[in-house]
């Protein structure tokens, strides 16, 4: 069952008190964020009726916001996810030859997770990193000035992260 | 070397914490206006400084705080918007990074100045990392007074709340920006009303860019007169460049806009010249919806003259054969870059950002994304140029916000000045799949007609 433990709990306290009585609707994409990261990377139904009934929004108040942001997940996701940028400049410093070694390694395309669950390539626009190109997001941080070598040490970093954690 | 407002401090060892931020001088400007000024004499300074709205639109930030509506009994709020997003734009994020306290300095002077006592900062998702570091700085800012209740025995009262946005370019109009504040979409609205008189929860609301209101701070220690010396004629102060492409060093300057062109990218100061020693064929100045301009035409204008890195000289000559300072977002292409592919590249942006409500910009986007990939591909037809000035010209001043404008410029500008490029793609749709068009006569020099 989707439920907040305690410490997640305070979490969406603190998010919900920073508006006015009576705005809780805008806590909204930050306790997405909170339950995208709580419940396995990803908003299942269950985890955004779950917000809903949380913030006292109407379920489809939830799913159109969910299904706006590129950011949340509709659908489970690796335990790595990969978005490697693709706009003009990171295209300019080489962005393709990234994304098709990244395929290449994982033998996967972009939008697929590998058969193990580990990884998730997801090929994005934007991310405002254009002078340290090409880069990736990987969770919280950006993975930056990017070459074939760094991408392995990344996916050899990833792999011993999860045998540590398993 | 120019004058440095914003980021003369950035790389002071640990400018990043309190202690340090302050002792460099930092938190005067929150002293003087607190103590020594009125909300109204602080609006004055700042229309006095000429300060133009970092964000990319260069609305004068002093006149559109003139606009807030002041109901009796209504809270007024001030909105800082740090959901950049514009390729080629990466300068906020910079400026969050290295020199937070700078940004928390300018919302308290601002709010202040507004009658803001709850201020948001809405920052794009991505940046999740950065939402720590406001948050620390913060809670430094609590921690010595700066926020809180009565600041400074002023009987103002101040909180400062981060809101992470979850990926949506639309973010960062201002209207689409509010409505995802409220927990919604980020469909933009409809004006009027204008964000000043009914913006977040229908309250007044101020929305400013976050290098905007970092300014503020300069402008209160210097006195706005002093701050407007700085740069020339309406583009006053210092601007942020976020460079980028192919050049040899990429990445945020501080210029005083009366640096040209050319000395921006080929000066060791700044880029440092074209990347491994090829030539410059073209250039977005502005962020990626302001037009393209081919390497004659970029560092000079149609007249002959050298082009600047200000407001009126990236603009000189109009669409036709000038551009725009935008966001400041600076992407170079060199010799070996093909126009049509990066404009495609952009294309799929625009399409994939559009909010969907207008049709001209939901349905337009998705036609030129498939028009200019046909065309990169070595598919397309003459036609496909006419088709895809024709959509892009429908798009233009045809939607709520100005992301069809954004999407319909670069596509433009493109088959503006790089015609010859697309119709080579169509003409050697073999040639196209394994080289690029190349430089051309883009780099030529200009033929400036006689008496002009």
């Amino acid at each position: 069952m989707v439920q907040f433990s305690e410490q997640q709990m305070q979490e969406f306290n603190r998010l919900v008190k920073r508006y006015p009585e009576g705005k809780q609707k805008s806590a909204l994409l930050p306790v997405l964020h909170l339950a995208q990261e709580s419940f396995g990377g990803w908003l299942s139904v269950e985890t955004m009726d779950y917000v809903a009934n949380l913030l006292h929004l109407e379920p489809i108040e939830v799913y159109e916001v969910a299904t706006f942001y590129s950011m949340f997940n509709t659908q489970p996701v690796g335990k790595y996810m990969f978005e490697v940028c693709q706009t003009g400049p990171c295209m300019l410093s080489g962005s393709d030859d990234i994304i098709a070694y990244i395929k290449e390694k994982l033998g996967i395309n972009a939008g697929e997770t590998t058969p193990d669950g580990m990884f998730t390539l997801k090929t994005v626009e934007c991310l405002g990193a254009c002078g340290y190109a090409p880069m990736m997001q990987l969770g919280k941080h950006y993975r930056e000035h990017l070459t074939k070598e760094k991408v392995d040490a990344i996916i050899e970093e990833c792999r011993n992260n999860a045998a540590r954690n398993n | 070397m120019g004058v440095k407002l914003l980021l003369a401090k950035a790389h002071v060892e640990g400018i990043r914490s309190y202690d340090v931020y302050r002792r460099e001088g930092g938190y005067q400007s929150v002293e003087k206006a607190l103590k020594t000024m009125t909300p109204e004499a602080i609006v004055e300074e700042v229309k006095k400084s000429g300060l133009r709205g970092r964000g990319g639109a260069g609305f004068p930030t002093g006149m559109k705080w003139s606009f807030i509506a002041k109901p009796e009994g209504v809270p007024r709020h001030l909105v800082c918007n740090a959901d950049e997003s514009e390729p080629g734009t990466f300068k906020d994020r910079y400026l969050m990074e290295h020199i937070p306290h700078l940004l928390i300095e300018g919302l308290i002077v601002t709010s202040f100045a507004l009658g803001s006592n709850d201020t948001y900062i809405y920052i794009r998702g991505e940046y999740a990392w950065i939402v720590d570091i406001l948050e620390k700085a913060i809670a430094e800012a609590h921690q010595n007074g700066w926020l809180g209740k009565n600041i400074l025995g002023s009987g103002f009262d101040c909180n400062i709340h981060v809101q992470r946005g979850a990926g949506a370019y639309i973010c960062g109009e201002e209207t689409a920006l509010l409505e995802s504040l409220e927990g919604k979409r980020g469909n933009p609205r409809i004006k009027p009303p204008f964000p000043a008189i009914k913006g977040l929860w229908e309250r007044p609301t101020v929305v400013n860019n976050v290098e905007s209101l970092a300014a503020v701070v300069p402008i209160i220690n210097l006195g706005g007169e002093e701050y407007a010396k700085i740069g020339v004629g309406r583009s006053t102060g210092t601007k942020l460049i976020s460079a980028c492409g192919n050049i040899n060093k990429p990445g945020v300057y501080e210029i005083d806009m009366t640096i040209s062109v050319e000395e921006f990218i080929y000066s060791d100061e700044y880029c440092g010249g074209i990347k491994n020693g090829k030539r410059l064929k073209a250039c977005i100045p502005g962020g990626s919806s302001v037009p393209i301009l081919p390497a004659n035409l970029l560092l000079k204008t149609a007249k002959g003259e050298t082009r600047y890195m200000n407001y009126e000289s990236l603009s000189d000559g109009g669409f036709a054969t000038g551009s725009m300072m935008g966001s400041g977002g600076f992407i170079v292409l060199d010799e070996d870059q093909c126009v049509v592919k990066h404009t495609y590249t952009l294309a799929r942006f625009y399409r994939h950002e559009s909010c969907g409500q207008c049709s001209p910009c939901r349905e337009g986007t998705g036609w030129m994304e498939k028009l200019l990939l046909r065309l990169d591909k070595g598919e397309g037809k003459m036609s496909d140029i006419d088709l895809l000035w024709e959509i892009q010209s429908k798009i233009e001043g045809n939607t709520i916000c100005p992301l069809g404008d954004a999407a319909a410029w670069p596509v433009a500008a493109a088959i503006r000045h790089f015609r010859d490029e697309f119709e080579w793609h169509v003409l050697h749709p073999h040639e196209a799949q394994v080289r690029n068009f190349g430089l051309a006569h883009y780099a030529d020099p200009l033929q400036v007609p006689a008496g002009a």
